[in-house]
């Protein structure tokens, strides 16, 4: 414990006080070249001096000691280092500067490091506090690891207020060294860890985070509950059509495709990890619930409607068995109502006969206390019942305050998560489905899209290159069409015209009618400068056309580079949809799909996937989480659209994604389907320098 | 002795076209000499065309003797305007061309500054008959015009006009220019002698020009001073669009206050050579550190984003000696892009008329 300190209001006093008192069963080293002897421990005057081989090293001294003696501990061998001291990269480019240092010296002498500017580590089993949290946590099943130490400390606070215990807890700080990858990864040896739970701010490396999480929630189920804060411009690299994609939806997408569970409170990190560390994983995602009152039953139904539960439809002799057993005015369907009087026997009859039922997945019971309630004895028979039954999910909700608290006690202390309201059982319940779903979902095996060919790629590369030779980032509509034609995904016919002639004969070539459309990089919304003129006729129209749209432009953009004019051929109306993506500094290109259109904006209507093991399966699941869908199969007696098609462009512009990296985001808007077939009208794609992010 | 004078309207690119000229002089074996009667020096500040070529050129001279007179808006008070100036403007033209084969004579920022003292582009050609070039940023249709304009002058001055050069001719207009410009300006018996397509990096100011001229501290990123800028956004729009234009604006410089550390960071995962922070507002380190690790230079100035994004629009990329790309690149426009050798060969050709010049 480098920085150890006798005066109890510095931190390097409280991380030894709570190593010892911590009931740590190995040897303390205190060091300080000062002191004598710090809580009962000979302190040694450096670490050199320390006795034997180091296990770990805590470093609590001001920063622009650390580099010495994280270099001490390297030449010691000391096998891993936490820093608690701040001054890094927080602090700005010095602070950046000496954190690569550090960063570097750990690396030279193969020391694990946490930190810096971190609140220290927890093992509850060990047990090894070297933090300067106020308290110890319970030991629990949960691997707690924040990236905020001051939320950390009041969750661990907050958890002996709740009975939520832990297995660990890691403060990861500036997450120099070991970051939430690298501690996931090692909780899956754990036995002691049933459940992880990381609050993140940010997310370093996407790709190893998405691998690695994926591999670990196949196993054992991971909470996150994400800040988006501190990491504005993460969030707001994944923007897309004038912020379709919300600043947030990279990371909701890449969470729910790797298996991670987003908690939004406090609240329901409390309800989950409940949920998660005592019930076993649902078959399916039915619901059954037996309660004793009308009400609660409703809003239980409702909560499962709105969180994607399917009430359980009972089988015919499960409904035959409880007309027989309950009173005449039950309600046999569920929720089964055992009524107001129910004895502690009738509930657990009840809930026999309902969780034996094939066609029930999990079940909740409700009690509202009445004049005939017993809670309490209630209770207790549940949990003598569930010892026998133990293979469906089970969640209780005892309404009520005062008179239910003895009952709620039983429930807990035997594993049968109780909870205050049905809203919250069945959204904990529904997480446990949505989990189940996932680990299903993860055995099946992937359907990766088609790659493209040598010859579409080569062809799409060489409309890159002239753009590039151009010296732009932003394409022109017609390169844009040009690029997804190569690429195998069906455009309007079009060309670009450089002045009004040329757009005669362009006209005539592609076949009237014809649509122009003023070609210019630094023009977006083409309709608003007068940039559009559609359904031209004639050789005359066109002419006319390209002189007014020139114009325009010059009036109401001066500025701007205008390139032309695209001649399009006029296309028949079909169903207007919108398809790009945009790539996310973490996570790689993130897909849209939607209702495309003018009214994108207004609407909506979409959907996302990260384009990493994106497949046909996955494009179908996508069409089919929007309204769009609704529309493809044929709305109000509108002749249904290829969805085959569909899928197949949206597999092919995951493909065309991931195999040009300098291509940083790309709109197709709109892609119009037709009875068969379909096609792009018009297209934006912008290129960078090839880089991950940018 | 050769007199060539550069003339053009304020940004064409009269520094460049003298610059690669001088170079390519002096690389053929000329002694060649720098004159700019009317430069834009400031009390504390010598005109910074005079420094260029006085260290590319190894001039002797004082750069107040190569830019002997100053325009500004506010010159009168300065200059007295029956003083003798052209008598100072001689004076100094012989000393400082002494001994030199060609003399570059740069034109003042528009031809017409300091008529009141007979020193506009009138004056400097009656004073030593040179050879003209005129330098031409083409921007439209109405740029051919202008560019009319000012050969028909030179004419009426019966001045030697070697021809002119369309510069920083923006991409989608270089077909335009050189099909139906050219024809058209030579259909009227004047030369086109380059049709130079837009380096929007060469007509904005760098990372280092920027410090200077929002007189700006550098917080981080020093070692991205050299970065040139390509294009410039203000971040003022909402974190979501932002990152759209972000994109679309390659070696960009962000101008935007320093309270909008979200935005700074966000262009820091895209191009940006430089991130100008407004209004005197010191940011969140966590944007220190990022710029830092991008090697992005990260500027803090007390003028507020509307007065950075004025001054901007009338800076461009100042051409320093110590900048060996932007030179290098100054050549090779004029290698692959103008009539070099044409342009030579009329220089080598031309015989000043005797008694023209002093």
């Amino acid at each position: 414990m480098v920085g150890a300190s006798n005066n109890p209001a510095k931190l390097g006093h409280a991380v030894v006080r709570n190593l010892v008192e911590g009931g740590y069963p190995g040897e303390v080293y205190p060091v300080n070249p000062k002191a004598g002897e710090i809580l009962g421990r000979r302190a040694c005057p450096s670490v050199e001096e320390v006795p034997g081989e180091v296990d770990l090293a805590v470093v609590v001294i001001p920063a622009a000691g650390v580099l010495e003696v994280a270099r001490r501990c390297g030449e010691k061998g000391v096998r891993f280092l936490v820093v608690i001291s701040a001054g890094f990269r927080e602090i700005g480019g010095e602070g950046a500067r000496r954190e690569k240092e550090l960063v570097d010296i750990c690396r030279r002498y193969g020391m694990g490091l946490v930190g810096p500017n971190c609140l220290g580590v927890i093992d509850t089993y060990t047990p090894l506090n070297a933090t300067f949290a106020p308290r110890m946590p319970r030991r629990g099943r949960i691997a707690f690891f924040s990236q905020s130490g001051a939320l950390g400390t009041a969750i661990l606070d907050w958890s002996l207020t709740v009975d939520l215990g832990f297995s660990r807890f890691v403060s990861l700080g500036n997450k120099a060294g070991l970051d939430e990858v690298d501690l996931m990864q090692e909780s899956l040896a754990d036995p002691r860890t049933q459940i992880v739970l990381c609050y993140l701010e940010n997310v370093q490396d996407g790709g190893r985070f998405l691998s690695v999480s994926a591999e670990v929630t196949r196993r054992k189920p991971v909470l996150v509950i994400k800040s988006g804060v501190s990491e504005a411009g993460a969030r707001a690299a994944s923007s897309h059509t004038g912020a379709l994609a919300g600043s947030d939806v990279a990371y909701d997408t890449a969470f729910a495709q790797a298996g991670l569970f987003r908690v939004r409170t406090l609240e329901q990190l409390f309800d989950f990890a409940l949920a998660f560390s005592s019930q076993p994983l649902p078959r399916g995602n039915r619901l059954a619930v037996v309660t004793n009152a009308g009400g609660p039953g409703i809003l239980a139904s409702d909560a499962a409607e709105a969180e994607g539960l399917a009430l359980a439809r009972l089988r015919r002799q499960t409904i035959t068995e409880l007309g027989q057993g309950l009173p005449r005015e039950a309600s046999l369907y569920n929720p089964v109502d055992v009524l107001g009087d129910a004895s502690p026997e009738r509930y657990t009859w009840a809930l026999d006969r309902v969780a034996a039922d094939p066609k029930v997945d999990m079940v909740l019971i409700l009690l509202a206390p009445q004049a005939g309630s017993r809670p309490e004895e209630t209770a207790q028979l549940i949990v003598e019942w569930r010892r026998q039954h133990q293979d469906k999910p089970l969640a209780a909700v005892f309404m009520g305050g005062a008179s239910v608290e003895g009952a709620v006690e039983r429930l807990k202390k035997a594993d049968i998560p109780c909870y205050f309201s049905p809203e919250r059982a069945v959204a904990s319940l529904a997480a446990l489905a949505r989990y189940a779903a996932r680990c299903r979902r993860a055995m099946r095996a992937p359907s990766p899209c088609p790659p493209l060919s040598g010859r579409e790629k080569a062809r799409m590369a060489a409309v890159l290159d002239r753009v590039r030779a151009d010296r732009r980032v932003v394409l022109l509509a017609s390169e844009a069409l040009a690029v997804l034609e190569s690429g195998g995904i069906p455009c309007a016919p079009s060309r670009l015209a450089a002045g009004p002639e040329d757009a005669v004969r362009a006209a005539e070539e592609l076949g009237f009618p014809v649509v122009l459309k003023v070609a210019s990089p630094h023009i977006t919304h083409k309709t608003d400068v007068g940039g559009v003129r559609v359904g031209l006729e004639s050789p005359d129209e066109v002419r006319r056309a390209y002189l007014e749209i020139m114009e325009n432009v010059h009036r109401y953009l001066p500025r701007a580079e205008v390139y032309g004019v695209e001649v399009q051929r006029l296309m028949p109306p079909g169903t207007e949809l919108v398809v790009g993506f945009s790539r996310d500094l973490q996570f790689g290109p993130l897909l849209m799909f939607g209702l495309g259109g003018v009214y994108v904006n207004l609407l909506r209507d979409v959907s996302f996937r990260l384009t990493r093991g994106f497949g046909p399966a996955e494009a179908e699941e996508m069409i089919r989480e929007t309204k769009a869908y609704t529309l493809l199969r044929g709305y109000r007696g509108e002749p249904p659209r290829d969805v085959a098609a569909v899928v197949e462009t949206l597999c092919r512009v995951a493909r065309l994604a991931e195999e040009f990296p300098e291509v940083v985001e790309m709109d197709i808007n709109p892609l119009v389907a037709y009875e068969r077939g379909l096609a792009a009208l018009d297209a934006k794609m912008t290129i960078g320098d090839g880089g991950a992010g940018a | 002795m050769r007199n060539l004078y550069v003339i053009g309207p304020t940004g064409s690119g009269k520094t460049w076209f003298c610059a690669a000229l001088a170079l390519e002089l002096k690389e053929l074996g000329w002694r060649v000499a720098y004159f700019k009667p009317v430069g834009t020096a400031a009390e504390d500040k010598a005109d910074e065309d005079a420094l260029l070529f006085r260290e590319l050129l190894e001039m002797d001279s004082p750069p107040e003797r190569i830019a002997p007179l100053s325009s500004s808006p506010i010159y009168l008070w300065r200059y007295d305007a029956a003083g003798s100036h052209l008598d100072r403007v001689r004076e100094a033209y012989a000393e400082v061309t002494r001994g030199a084969e060609v003399v570059i004579i740069g034109g003042a920022p528009s031809p017409y500054h300091l008529a009141s003292l007979g020193l506009d582009a009138a004056g400097v050609i009656r004073l030593f008959r040179p050879l003209v070039f005129t330098v031409h940023r083409v921007m439209n249709d109405l740029s051919l015009d202008l560019a009319l304009f000012y050969q028909d002058y030179l004419k009426s001055l019966q001045a030697e006009a070697a021809g002119l050069v369309l510069n920083q001719v923006p991409r989608p207009l270089v077909d335009k220019a050189r099909g139906l410009f050219c024809p058209v300006l030579e259909g009227r018996g004047h030369r086109v002698l380059g049709v130079v397509p837009e380096r929007t990096e060469a007509a904005l100011p760098g990372a280092r020009d920027l410090v200077e001229l929002l007189r700006a501290e550098v917080l981080a990123g020093e070692q991205g001073l050299a970065n040139p800028v390509e294009e410039v956004v203000i971040g003022a729009m909402t974190l979501d669009s932002a990152m759209r234009y972000f994109r679309r604006a390659p070696n960009k410089a962000l101008i935007t206050g320093g309270d909008r550390t979200d935005l700074a960071l966000a262009a820091l995962e895209t191009s940006t050579s430089v991130i100008v922070l407004t209004g005197g507002l010191y940011p969140e380190a966590r944007l220190l550190s990022r710029a830092e690790e991008k090697g992005v230079p990260v500027l803090l100035t007390d003028y507020d984003t509307y007065v950075v994004a004025d001054l901007l629009r009338f800076a461009g990329r100042k051409l320093r000696p110590e900048d060996r790309q932007g030179l290098e690149e100054a050549r090779r426009d004029f290698r692959e892009h103008c009539r070099h050798r044409q342009i030579i060969e009329l220089i080598a050709g031309w015989q000043p008329e005797a008694g023209g010049r002093e």
